[in-house]
This record gives C-alpha cells, sequence and structure tokens, in this order.
C-alpha cells in the first residue's frame, strides 16, 4: 500500500474551514518530496459538495464519513470514528488545521494513538534523518527568529498548524475520487454531546481580514493606557490587536490576541508598539507585508523582524505618528 | 452532592519578563534567569472556577502539578488561594517531556489522588501554549472533555452545560461527569490570595510522588515517553529590511512615514 | 543569620503587592483629591484578613506577625500611604484591646475591627504635647460603676471616622486607658484639623463633656494606662511608621526610575547621565539599609524578644524610614523635573504624606533620646 498523507478537512456548518485547504497545498508540497497520495478526511451529516472542492484543489482522495448524528463537531464520535480510520489505514502523516475544534482532536487523537503531536507549526519539509525521510515540523523558539526543528519517532507523524500560515492549494482539475468510510457510532460516545452552535456577529471587522494591524504590547505600560493605540488604528482604517501580556493586563480581548495562542494576520502593513518581539508574539504576523517596529529597547529582537524600526519612547512617538500619518492621508 | 475537583497547573515564567528571556549564542539553550516563575495564568482561571463551585456546592478542590521541586511553590499559593489539597509529581524521569509525555504523569498523578468528578486545566500555557495536555489527559483517563470552556453551569447533579468559544461565537455542550474541561480566560477574573488563605495553607500538606510511587513506568514519561523530539535549534533567516531608525522622534516619524510611502503600506 | 522572609511573609507580600497594583493604584489620585475616607478599602482589607494581621486568630485575626505586618504596610504605602496609615493608627487601638483587655473586651470588639466593619481611634495627645503624656489633663472620674470623663484630646488620626476611641485620662493621679463608643453622650468630635499629606485620613480634636462610661471599659489594671500607650505607641505606632516610610521611600523611587528610563535629553535616556545615575544608586542604597534596620525591629518582636530591650531598635527603624522617606520624596520630586511637583502626578502628595511621618508614634528627637540613653548608659 502506498504512503498517505491525510488532512483532516473540518467542516463546521455546511462550511470547508478555509485552513483544510491551506494544508492541502502543504500536504501536496510533501508528497512530491515523499511520494503517495494526498487524502483528505471529511466528517459532517452531508458533505459531498465539499468533497468536491477539496477535490477542486488538487486532493487525490477524499474519504467521506457521512452520518446525520456528525452534523455537528461531537468530539468523542469524531475521535474514536478518526482513531480507527487512522489505525486502519495507517497514513504516514496527518496534518490538523489548529483552530478552537481541530487543535483538542488532533491532541485526543494523538493520546490514543500514541503518537507524536507538534502543535502550531511554521513550516513543514520532509529531509532525511539518519537515513530516513521523516517530515520536518518547524516551531517557533523564543524569541526573534529562533525556531526549532521537531521530528516524531513513531507513526503517524502529526502536526498541526494555525489559519493563515500556509498557502491554499490552487484550484485545479478535479481528478481525485471520493471514498466513503463505514460510521460506526452504535453505543457512540455522546457523554460530550454537542446540542448547537451559536455563530455571533463580530463587533468589529476580523482581525485576520484587516489590511493594516496595529498591535501593542507590555511597553504601552508606560502610558498608562492603550487608547493611543486605537487612535492610531483609526486613523489608518486598520484594526487592533495584542500581545499576551496586553490580554493579561485587560487591554485587548481574547479575540485580538495576536501569535502562538492567538491569531494569525497577514496584513499589508503590521505595527508593532512597545512589543519586544517574543516569538510568541512574532509568529502571529510572520506573513505581513511590511512590518513596522516602534519599541525602546534597541537591543529587542522585534527588530530583527521588521523592515522599519525605530527604537524611542512610545509616549513621544506614537501621538507625533499619529499626526503626521493623519496628515498624509 | 460533593463534588470532587482537581485543578492541573503549571510553573510557568512570568509573562511580564519575557523580554529578559536570552539565548545562549554558543549552545543556543534559553536562560531563564532572574526570571520569576508564577502560575500559568489560565490554570489560575481554572483553579478560580474549582473555587467557585465549591462555594455553591460542596466539593473538595485538589491542585495538581508535574514539575521540579521548586514547583511546590506554585502548589503553596494555590494551596493560599484556597485549594484543600496538593500533589506535586517530582522524579528526574519525567523532565523533557513533550505533551504525550506530561499527559502519561498527570493522568495516573489525578488518579492516585481518588476519586474524582471534574477535571480542571487552564486551556494553554504561556510558555508552550500547544493547548494539548488538557485532551491529553482526558483520553487516558478515559472521560470527556472541552476546550475553549467560557462559562460552565450545572444542568442537573451530575451533567453541565457548557459554552465552548469558536473562532466566532460559541458550542453549547452537555457534559456528562466526570469530565475535564480546559478554561479560558473570559470564563471569571480570579481572586486575589488573602492573609487567611495563607495560614490557612500552612495547615494543608503537600503530597509528593516519583514516578515509582505513581506506578508508571519511566520509559512511558519525561523524555522517553516523548515521540516528538527536537533536532536542531537555529536561526531563521529573516527576509525583512531591518531599517532602524534612531534621532529625535519629529526626525524618526517623519523618516518612518516617508518609507511607509515608499513601501506602498498606507494604501488602503 | 537568615535574611529571607518566610513562605508566608512572601506570599504574603506578592499579594498585598497585587492589591494595592491593582486595586489600590487605579484609585489613588482619585482618593487623594475627594479626600473622603475609603470604607470600601478598608473593608476589602479586612476581608483579607490584613487589618487582624497581628491579631490572635481566635479574635478572627490572621496572626502573621509584626514583620508581615511591617511588610504589608510598606506594600500598601508603595502605592497608597494614607492607607498605610490607617493601619498603622488602628493596630494602635487593636494592640492594646488584645493585650491587655478582659477576654470579655477582645470578643465583643476584636472581630468587627478586624474586618473593618467597625474603626477604632488612639487619643492620647492634648494640646499640651504629645511626646509627654504624663502632662495629660483629661480626667475620668470614678462614679459608682462608671468613669465620668472631662478634656480634649487633638490631633487624633481616625476619630472622625471611628466607632470607639481608646484614651488616656486620668483618675485622681493614675492614668487609665479607657474604651468610649462613638454616641455616648458627652462625647463629640469637635472639628477636623487641616493638615497636610494622608489627606484621607481625618484628623481631629475630641472634647468629652461629663461623658459616662461603664467602668469594664478600662483596658488593663487599674493605673497602668501610661505604661499601655507608651508601650502600644512604641511597639505598633514605630514599627507601623516605618513601614509607611519604606513604603513611600519605594513608591517615590520606582516612580523616579520609571521616569529617568524613560526621559530623554539629548537623544539619550537620563538614567545614562552620570548624575541622575547616582542619585537614583544613593536613593537605592539607602532603601536597602533602612529596610533592613526596619525588618530587624519587627523580627525582634516576632521572636519574643523583651520589649525594654529593643526598645532602642524600634526607635531607629522609626527614626531612619522616616527620614528615608523625607530623603526619597525631595530627591524623586527633583529627578522628575516638572512632573515631579505635577498636583496630577502622585509623588509630590507623598512628599506632604512623608512630612507627617515625623511626628507620629514619636518625634525624632524623641526617637534619638531613647536610642541615646541606651548607648549613654
Amino acid at each position: 500500500m502506498s504512503k498517505e498523507i491525510w488532512v483532516w478537512a473540518e467542516q463546521r456548518q455546511g462550511r470547508l474551514m478555509p485552513v483544510s485547504l491551506e494544508l492541502l497545498g502543504k500536504g501536496q508540497e510533501l508528497s512530491r518530496k515523499l511520494g503517495g497520495k494526498v487524502a483528505a478526511v471529511l466528517m459532517g451529516a452531508e458533505v459531498r459538495e465539499l468533497a468536491a472542492e477539496l477535490l477542486e484543489h488538487g486532493c487525490e482522495k477524499v474519504y467521506v464519513a457521512e452520518d446525520p448524528i456528525l452534523s455537528l463537531y461531537q468530539s468523542g464520535p469524531y475521535g474514536n470514528l478518526l482513531a480507527g480510520y487512522i489505525e486502519e489505514s495507517k497514513p504516514e502523516i496527518v496534518l490538523w488545521g489548529a483552530t478552537s475544534v481541530g487543535g483538542e482532536l488532533a491532541a485526543w487523537v494523538a493520546a490514543r494513538l500514541r503518537t507524536g503531536l507538534t502543535a502550531h507549526c511554521i513550516d513543514l519539509y520532509i529531509d532525511d534523518i539518519k537515513g530516513k525521510p521523516q517530515l520536518v515540523q518547524v516551531v517557533p523558539g523564543w524569541g526573534g527568529n529562533l525556531a526549532l526543528k521537531i521530528v516524531c519517532d513513531t507513526t503517524p507523524q502529526m502536526a498541526t498548524v494555525k489559519p493563515g500560515v500556509m498557502a491554499e492549494a490552487p484550484r485545479t482539475k478535479a481528478q481525485g475520487e471520493i471514498l466513503p468510510l463505514a460510521v460506526e457510532i452504535k453505543g457512540g460516545d455522546f457523554r460530550a454531546e454537542t446540542i448547537e452552535i451559536v455563530e455571533e456577529e463580530l463587533e468589529e471587522r476580523p482581525l485576520e481580514e484587516a489590511k493594516i494591524v496595529v498591535a501593542g504590547g507590555w511597553g504601552l505600560n508606560s502610558l498608562g493606557s492603550f487608547e493611543l493605540v486605537g487612535e492610531l488604528a483609526k486613523v489608518l482604517g486598520g484594526a487592533v490587536g495584542g500581545t499576551r501580556p496586553a490580554l493579561d493586563k485587560g487591554w485587548i480581548t481574547e479575540s485580538s490576541l495576536i501569535g502562538q495562542s492567538g491569531k494569525t494576520v497577514s496584513p499589508d502593513l503590521f505595527i508593532s508598539l512597545g512589543a519586544s518581539g517574543a516569538a510568541q508574539f512574532t509568529t502571529g504576523f510572520e506573513k505581513a507585508k511590511v512590518i513596522l517596529a516602534v519599541e525602546q529597547n534597541p537591543q529587542a529582537p522585534i527588530f530583527e523582524i521588521a523592515d522599519i524600526g525605530i527604537v524611542g519612547d512610545l509616549k513621544s512617538i506614537l501621538p507625533l505618528l499619529i499626526q503626521e500619518l493623519k496628515k498624509g492621508l | 452532592m460533593a463534588l470532587n475537583i482537581v485543578v492541573c497547573i503549571k510553573q510557568v515564567p512570568d509573562p511580564e519578563h519575557f523580554s529578559k528571556v536570552s539565548l545562549d549564542p554558543v549552545t543556543k539553550t534559553i536562560s531563564r534567569e532572574g526570571i520569576p516563575a508564577i502560575i500559568n495564568p489560565l490554570d489560575k482561571n481554572a483553579l478560580e472556577e474549582g473555587l467557585r463551585i465549591k462555594e455553591k456546592f460542596s466539593a473538595k478542590v485538589a491542585v495538581i502539578t508535574m514539575g521540579p521541586p521548586q514547583a511546590r511553590r506554585a502548589l503553596e499559593e494555590a494551596l493560599a488561594m484556597g485549594a484543600d489539597e496538593a500533589f506535586l509529581l517530582c522524579d528526574k524521569a519525567f523532565a523533557a517531556a513533550d505533551t504525550l509525555g506530561t499527559a502519561c504523569a498527570l493522568a495516573p498523578g489525578i488518579q492516585k489522588i481518588g476519586h474524582f468528578d471534574l477535571v480542571l486545566c487552564g486551556n494553554e500555557t504561556v510558555d508552550s501554549g500547544t493547548g494539548q495536555v488538557g485532551p491529553q489527559i482526558a483520553q487516558f483517563l478515559n472521560i470527556p472533555y472541552l476546550t475553549k470552556v467560557k462559562e460552565i453551569a450545572f444542568d442537573e447533579e451530575r451533567t453541565l452545560i457548557v459554552k465552548r468559544g469558536l473562532e466566532q461565537g460559541y458550542m453549547r455542550v452537555r457534559v456528562k461527569l466526570p469530565a475535564l474541561l480546559a478554561v479560558n480566560k473570559e470564563i471569571n477574573k480570579p481572586r486575589l490570595t488573602t492573609a487567611f488563605g495563607i495560614i490557612a495553607a500552612a495547615e494543608k500538606e503537600i503530597k509528593a510522588f516519583d514516578c515509582r510511587e505513581l506506578g508508571v513506568d519511566p520509559n512511558d514519561v519525561g523524555i522517553s515517553g516523548s515521540p516528538t523530539r527536537v533536532v536542531e535549534t537555529f536561526q531563521r533567516v529573516s527576509q525583512r529590511r531591518r531599517e532602524v531608525i534612531y534621532g529625535s522622534p519629529e526626525e524618526a516619524v517623519k523618516k518612518t512615514t516617508e518609507r511607509l510611502k515608499e513601501f506602498g503600506a498606507l494604501v488602503q | 543569620m537568615n535574611f529571607d522572609l518566610t513562605r508566608q511573609q512572601e506570599m504574603l507580600r506578592d499579594t498585598v503587592r497585587q492589591f494595592a497594583d491593582s486595586e489600590l493604584a487605579p484609585r489613588a489620585l482619585e482618593l487623594d483629591e475627594r479626600g473622603e475616607f475609603p470604607f470600601d478599602i478598608v473593608k476589602r482589607t479586612g476581608e483579607m484578613g490584613l487589618i487582624g494581621i497581628m491579631t490572635p486568630k481566635e479574635y478572627g485575626g490572621t496572626e502573621m506577625g509584626h514583620l508581615a505586618r511591617m511588610v504589608a504596610i510598606e506594600e500598601i504605602s508603595r502605592v497608597y500611604p494614607p492607607l498605610g496609615f490607617f493601619f498603622q493608627t488602628c493596630h494602635l487601638g487593636h494592640y492594646s484591646i488584645q493585650n491587655w483587655g478582659t477576654e470579655e473586651q477582645k470578643t465583643k470588639y476584636l472581630p468587627s475591627l478586624c474586618k473593618g466593619e467597625k474603626i477604632i481611634c488612639d487619643a492620647i495627645t492634648e494640646a499640651s504635647g504629645g511626646s509627654d503624656p504624663t502632662t495629660t489633663q483629661t480626667t475620668a472620674q470614678l462614679d459608682g460603676n462608671e468613669f465620668v470623663i472631662n478634656g480634649r484630646k487633638v490631633y487624633i488620626t481616625l476619630a472622625g471616622v471611628a466607632d470607639l476611641a481608646c484614651i488616656l485620662a486620668k483618675t485622681d493621679d493614675k492614668f487609665n486607658t479607657i474604651l468610649v463608643e462613638k454616641g455616648t453622650p458627652g462625647f463629640e468630635i469637635v472639628r477636623r484639623e487641616n493638615i497636610a499629606g494622608f489627606s484621607t485620613m481625618p484628623v481631629n480634636e475630641l472634647a468629652f463633656t461629663n461623658c459616662r462610661v461603664p467602668k469594664t471599659n478600662l483596658i488593663g489594671q487599674e493605673g497602668r494606662g501610661l505604661g499601655i500607650g507608651l508601650t502600644t505607641i512604641s511597639v505598633i505606632g514605630r514599627t507601623g511608621v516605618a513601614g509607611i516610610g519604606l513604603g513611600i521611600a519605594r513608591g517615590c523611587y520606582e516612580a523616579a526610575l520609571k521616569f529617568a528610563k524613560e526621559r530623554k535629553l539629548y537623544g539619550k535616556p537620563i538614567t545614562e547621565l552620570q548624575a541622575i545615575q547616582f542619585a537614583l544608586v544613593d536613593i537605592n542604597v539607602d532603601i536597602e539599609a533602612a529596610k533592613w534596620v526596619s525588618y530587624y525591629a519587627a523580627w525582634q518582636i516576632d521572636q519574643g524578644k523583651d520589649l525594654r530591650a529593643i526598645g532602642p531598635d524600634i526607635a531607629r527603624a522609626k527614626l531612619v524610614s522616616c527620614e528615608l522617606a523625607n530623603r526619597v520624596a525631595p530627591k524623586a520630586v527633583q529627578i522628575m523635573g516638572a512632573y515631579g511637583v505635577s498636583e496630577e502626578y502622585h509623588i509630590v502628595r507623598r512628599l506632604k504624606d512623608a512630612l507627617q511621618l515625623f511626628p507620629a508614634a514619636g518625634t525624632q528627637e524623641i526617637m534619638k533620646a531613647t536610642i541615646g540613653r541606651s548607648i549613654m548608659a
């Protein structure tokens, strides 16, 4: 049996999560080096249309588990079914989108299969490790541009990737096949039973869609407030984000957190104010076209990843910057 | 209803001092010297939720951590916040574990405490942030679980209705105890320790277990129980222009604006 | 020698620091400006077990001792010294009751005092002077089972908000410490003194006119009032003032340091100017020195040492920390330039607070006299 690379294709409310297509793109890249086929696993009530969408993005096989009971994400049956499918088909690699659902499901399945799982990878590639082709999983280390290469000694080799990190698989002529999977959920595990999904309109435009993002960190403490960050964002028509310490300070909400445990954004312009540049934060905006950083400490690692850096005091610079940009627009 | 609640906590470096984390240029290892250790912030939310449940119903709240001997300090603080008992899983064999190796120690640790109805933990830690340990503990304990929990309500005596966060909105889930819930920051605001809590904590015992006492095979935990391993630490090459501007604020701002226009970054 | 705080004291320090930063700091300016007594904050510190920090557990306290008390007062005063002053003042009354009071007085008063539901003031000073209570003119004549109190007390901190006063009065030629509850006929608050510093803590003048209280309100044995008053002031008052002094100094130092790191002159932070650097180093060293003198005094009380023997050590603590606050606050003002004197900033207020430490719990000269006696002997 040829090697397979699996992508867990998450659907929610009948829509494919965009990260699934991003993983598909990376999966295709990996399969060119590793050989074998790229397959997606899709679960839900009626998901044939979504399966077709995956095929149109170059997926070679789409395994489909259809049952009305799977319409909403149910952690018990989803986990058990997936673990069973993986045990049976033995894919070499499984990729998961690190969504609010995908992250927990991947972790649970990894434990069930007693295999490794690397969270929030920023790059994935195949390399020979001790004479054997293996999946190299790159995750951010502490500070600046430091990164770690991780490999997994058990199979399948599994990794999660946050939405927005990888490029979407391009559209192509659908050539693959759709294969149904058996859905055995009699006496299934419904000890945790999803009752409903409530979608809430976001008050602001989602951070991920903004062309300009202005984010603040711990250094804003010297100003005593986060107000000017909002003002700068307003002047530029951008969105506001922040670091983990900014969240802990109560300046931003969870939905505006940028970085490893928050959101990944790729705006045209990212402005970082008063953040030293810990990797937990910087991995959240690596794909930004232009990065401007204002920070007091000239040694801060943020300057290593910025296009333009201003070393200086936010208290004097921020009002001037707002004033100047107001003029220019 | 008398619930037994176990809260998993972890001692982490204080994020307010993250800028002091330095990298040894030769060994590429991280130096955390001089960085104070705190209880992982979300784990405090988990403990707070446990204490609130205890205040509403009758419950016993135990805290558990896996870590070096100094992790005892985190437990002392948790006891002062109001936890009833504390357990430290401490053994050289536990060191350098990935999430699977960590869950492999914590799950038997929780069972060692005795009967439990609810396991609470923070959704993720500030130092590694994977969010994987909670679900993996649940798998090993064979109990249902939920992550990103932002609200817990009791439906029936042993059934909870839980709101768990999604990218946009939330999911409502009915979950039967025993279960594991990994909580988000929105769930509550952790209390401050009080002097009453501190003196009460002095009467409480911290029990420590090593690998043998847990009855765990050393090959299942720590570095030997971790399927993932770091093969290399490296500096990524930055493609950025890395132009740093010094000088008076006026000059710096002027030059910056010019550059931003050059790069076309201000076009909306 | 072990200079480490115990784990309990350390946890207390951390939590009081968090409390001060998260709950006091955001309100400090507004409280100062309004000048109203912060009842809600006092209740909150009661709930946290801070008011009862040296009171036995059976009376609602947390019994963490005198060093813990000093550390707590220091952390509070670092952010909001008037609240530190509240602690040092009300603890005078608590100490008198818990040390010399009857079982009935302890059970009646201490639990609500520890909770911050009731407040007590200590009334010794009279117009004739505060440093020498032997000149006390207020009288408490026995009439059957009652004391009949007549006289006036001045500069009594917290009297305006207190539910209970612990006063020193003369019965014939003997001194007695007597509790007087608010609302007792013949006991009135005459006025609020206009005093610089600790703006939210009322300082008042009291008048007693044929004020009758039951004889059971006597604290300690008859005729022991002077000893009770003086011991309380020297043990509780002086260590409390030392804690406030340390706190004011640290608050000013931290503000000046932060300012100096951010303030630029000729394109460089002013911390790179040696004049500023050395000024900050001087403050830093000054604080460390005063801290250990003060902690040592409080630690000795916790060790149960003879209070008379350690009197000079306690006097040193008050002397040094009061001087410290009054040296550091003006230096911080200087480093911070115009910000230092801005009423919208904290520092100028701390300067006034520091001044109040001079007369509190015995003047600097009294401290020197106490130390002098011990070294000349």
